[in-house]
């Protein structure tokens, strides 16, 4: 278990070694620079932007500008963000605790969600339920998340006017609200994001989590579970379920993964400033640090997902064997 | 031939919302009717916008609501007046200068610094702030973008601890305006302490301690930016208890909010936003003066070949016929419907030395640019492009993707060129992209939106051979010495029937030299909610007099009555 272990955290390193090194030259060799981006006004000259990328290495070659970085990171430091002029720690700090809040209420809601679906779907295989279910979840499937977004802004935000439009709370109002004033302000403000990101995420989990069932449900021991005497929902709590539910554990991990590093779209709909936006709008001014450190951030939290998802699938399942 | 412009009755009904909206923008562009006497003090207004604040510190100022927060939260020694005149001291008002002195040869200016200034944390404004402020925009080690503007003052003195006497190199028209313009001035006592070149990223850039009427209460990184009135300033409280910038991350998200009266103000409207505030009873649209025009820029150099003249658009009678070709109405009728303006020329018409809409422009004619182009020798082959010695007449006009304006101008350009046989492939890429290719000279004509600032000098920047280069914004290299010396004369003429007789020639000379397509005055509508009363809007800054807007009492809602609680 250690050798495994250590193996994976060296896979892993190598991984993320290559991917931010890939993202890094990417991001430089792309045409415009953080300077060019974030200095545009009618008075500003070449010469200023020269004067700022030399005093930001700018100006150095793309190699040198990479060892330097590898350094600084391996000293802690993820270097200075150029769009908003704070270091990059400052920023993640502000972005990640936010993502996770919309992201892990959305995740807990679309797998409770998606897994009670698939089991209704799976009770009766090809039945009207399941079809009109299928249909439904197929639908939702093909749905783009910008435009479902969309959508449920303009319903449930400028029609009905429900729900805010967006943001993390009340510009205004927050800080002069109670603590349970602050706490349902803010829980009417995640309303239409994770409805949207459970929608779309819960839809994936139900398809899933029904083809597993079905295909356990028509197993021998399942016969045999029956034969014995147990009750159909009986032997579906005690056996199938439990069985059908350990691939939905990984793909649970490996959601966390891609829960953590921010849904674009969703946040620059829904004005939630977590690391989706920080992470595009970085991309848009060319911000370089920025989107290292966020491709970093993404690459740590990706891998580390997938070796728990592996440990977990190990320890729910006996005949799974860690080499 | 030239296409009519008969409009049928359908046509007429679908513009009617649009006629409807700017007559009512006519009449309902400012509150100047009423007053926001006593008893209005209170109210919060609720800006929405799509990007934060980089910065606090005005040196260091990129974006716009960089400047809509610092000019909120910073002072600076005088006003520009609403007519943005830059002559001489002619229409400034004192801000934290109470009065200033000429010395006899006009060589150096004496401030008188208003006593009961005072920073907002209590620390009162002295003459070596002033001092401080110029030094440090001068200085090589800021970056400021102010530097180059700056040039012509030679130093500041402090004569007192309430007198700053600032000397110039030379005497010009605009010396004045050059330090009280381009200097917001800024505490000393916070700023001194941290190195210059460490300005750009120390926390003491965030903290926005200035001497304005309002001051910063809260900065939500990404969320929210909050300030609130400075009640014991030395120009009065301003009316308004609090501004809130409301930061959504894009542009849809931003108006949204505005529309669902989570914002009270959104500054850029487009076209079919603006129609649905056609009966609106709690919102209304307002026309904002801009100092911004749009134009297709076309290079006077061969991208390829550096130092060479461009091998399509290097020729005037080439760029001539292109302009004959374009209908701008029709175009900005297409893109703007009524919500904009054609551009008279290379400058926007509410600045008032440039100001003349009488200039002769070159007419839409489509038979006479193909004759042009004929007598040129570019000569029409079987595919319908044009070429001459072997070189089609073709060329790319590059755009940013962001912009949807410059987007549908630059495919409707391509089809009025290629009905005068010219071929056009678009080049469209991000802003960063596009603003990198620009800069480089990397183009062959381009989208170009450009925002001027009140100075007669800024064109020369532009449109002047000393502004091709490191140190100018003339990327298209249009070079013309007639257009250098009316420029320079313009800057240098102390009487503004002179200065304006000059720049009028110089632009005159840009127009008949076909240096770009003059195509729309950037159109700046605003939303704001009618709970708002507004004073006049300066073309520069529509908030320069933000403090001054006011809220009925009988008009406020819940987040106006918070009144003034210190903010948790």
């Amino acid at each position: 278990m250690r050798r495994y272990l250590v193996l994976r955290a060296l896979q892993a390193l190598g991984v993320v070694a290559f991917i931010t090194t890939l993202s890094f030259m990417v991001v430089h060799l792309a045409p415009g620079d953080p300077i060019g981006s974030s200095l545009q006004g009618p008075n500003v000259t070449e010469a200023i932007r020269q004067h700022w990328r030399a005093e930001y290495g700018l100006d150095r070659p793309v190699s040198e500008q990479y060892v330097r970085w590898v350094r600084l990171v391996a000293h802690g430091d993820l270097g200075f963000s150029f769009s908003q002029r704070r270091p990059v720690r400052d920023v993640f700090a502000d972005a990640i605790p936010r993502t996770l809040l919309l992201s892990g209420m959305a995740l807990l809601l679309s797998f409770a969600f998606g897994i009670a679906v698939g089991v209704l779907q799976a009770e009766q295989p090809n039945g009207s339920r399941d079809r009109w279910l299928g249909r439904v979840l197929l639908l939702l499937y093909s749905v783009p998340d910008f435009w479902l977004a969309l959508m449920v802004l303009l319903l449930f935000s400028l029609r009905l006017r429900l729900f805010p439009p967006g943001g993390l709370h009340d510009a205004v109002l927050y800080d002069y609200m109670t603590p349970p004033q602050q706490l349902l302000d803010s829980l009417k403000h995640l309303v239409l994001p994770v409805l949207t990101l459970t929608v779309l995420s819960s839809a994936v989990v139900a398809r899933h989590q029904r083809g597993e069932l079905v295909s356990v449900l028509s197993s021998d021991w399942m016969r045999t579970a029956l034969a014995k005497g147990l009750s159909w929902r009986a032997a579906v709590r005690r056996h199938a379920f439990r069985n059908a539910l350990l691939p939905t554990i990984t793909i649970f991990f490996a959601n966390i993964a891609v829960f953590a590093s921010g849904s674009i779209f969703v946040e620059k709909v829904f004005s939630w400033p977590g690391m989706g936006y920080v992470t595009v709008t970085a991309v848009a001014a060319r911000d370089y640090p920025l989107v290292t450190a966020g491709v970093l951030f993404m690459s740590v939290i990706v891998v580390t997902g997938a070796l728990v998802a592996d440990l977990v699938m190990a320890a729910a399942d006996p005949r799974i064997r860690l080499r | 031939m030239p296409r009519s412009h008969c409009l049928s009755l359908r046509h007429v009904k679908r513009l009617m919302p649009f006629v409807i909206v700017i007559a009512v923008l006519a009449c309902k562009g400012t509150d100047t009717a009423s007053n926001g006497g006593p008893g209005n003090f209170g109210g919060t207004i609720v800006i929405a916008t799509p990007s934060d604040a980089a910065t606090l510190l005005p040196p260091l100022m990129s974006s716009i609501t960089d400047h809509e927060v610092t000019d909120l939260l910073y002072d600076r020694l005088a006003d520009i007046g609403a007519d943005l005149n830059t002559v001489g001291d002619k229409g400034f008002t004192p801000v934290l200068a109470e009065r200033w002195e000429w010395s006899a040869d006009s060589l150096s200016i004496a401030f008188h610094i208003n006593p009961h200034a005072k920073w907002h944390d209590g620390q009162p404004v002295r003459a070596n702030d002033v001092k401080f402020s110029v030094n440090l925009i001068k200085d090589p080690a800021l970056g400021s973008q102010a530097q180059p503007l700056i040039t012509n003052i030679d130093s500041i003195s402090v004569r007192d601890s309430l007198t700053a006497v600032a000397y110039f190199k030379k005497r010009v028209p605009d010396q004045f305006y050059d330090l009280v313009y381009q200097v917001s001035i800024l505490p000393e006592h916070i700023l001194a302490n941290t190195p210059v070149a460490q300005l750009k990223t120390a926390e003491v850039g965030r903290r926005g301690i200035g001497s304005g009427r309002f001051r910063l209460a809260k900065w939500e990184a990404g969320a929210r930016l909050e300030l609130v009135a400075d009640t014991l300033n030395y120009r009065g409280r301003p009316k308004l208890d609090r501004v809130v910038f409301s930061i959504a991350p894009d542009f849809n998200a931003a108006v949204t909010r505005f529309f669902a009266g989570d914002a009270d103000l959104f500054e850029n409207l487009r076209a079919e936003q603006v129609t649905r505030l056609n009966g609106d009873t709690a919102r209304r649209a307002v026309r904002l003066p801009s100092l911004g025009y749009n134009y297709l820029a076309m290079n006077a150099i061969d991208p390829a070949s550096p130092g060479h003249p461009h091998p399509v658009l290097g020729e005037r009678a080439v760029r001539r016929a292109l302009a004959m070709a374009v209908d701008r109405r029709a175009m900005l009728k297409n893109v703007f419907d009524t919500i904009a303006s054609v551009a008279y020329g290379p400058f926007p018409h509410s600045m008032p030395v440039a100001s003349d809409t009488t200039l002769p422009q070159i007419p839409y004619d489509t038979t006479k640019a193909k004759a042009l182009l004929d007598s040129a020798g570019w000569l029409a082959g079987p595919d319908g492009i044009r070429a001459k010695n072997g070189r089609r007449l073709e060329f790319a006009v590059t755009s940013p993707s962001s912009s949807s304006a410059r987007h549908k101008y630059a495919v409707l350009l391509q089809d009025a060129f290629r009905r005068v046989g010219a071929s056009v492939k678009l080049d469209e890429s991000d802003f960063p992209s596009y603003l990198a290719k620009i800069t480089s000279h990397n183009f062959d004509a381009e989208m170009e939106s450009f925002n001027t600032d009140p100075s007669v000098s800024g064109f020369k920047q532009s449109w002047t051979t000393a502004g091709i280069g490191s140190e100018g914004t003339n990327h298209t290299s249009y070079t013309n010495p007639t257009v250098d010396a009316l420029f320079d004369s313009a800057t240098t003429a102390f009487d503004p029937a002179r200065k304006k007789a000059y720049a009028r020639r110089a632009f005159e000379t840009i127009m008949d030299d076909a240096a770009g397509i003059w195509l729309y005055e950037t159109p700046t509508i605003a939303g704001i909610s009618k709970r708002i009363h507004t004073t006049p809007f300066r073309a520069d800054a529509y908030f320069a007099d933000l403090a001054n807007w006011w809220i009925p009492a009988n008009e406020r809602n819940a987040r106006d009555k918070i009144g003034l609680r210190p903010t948790p």
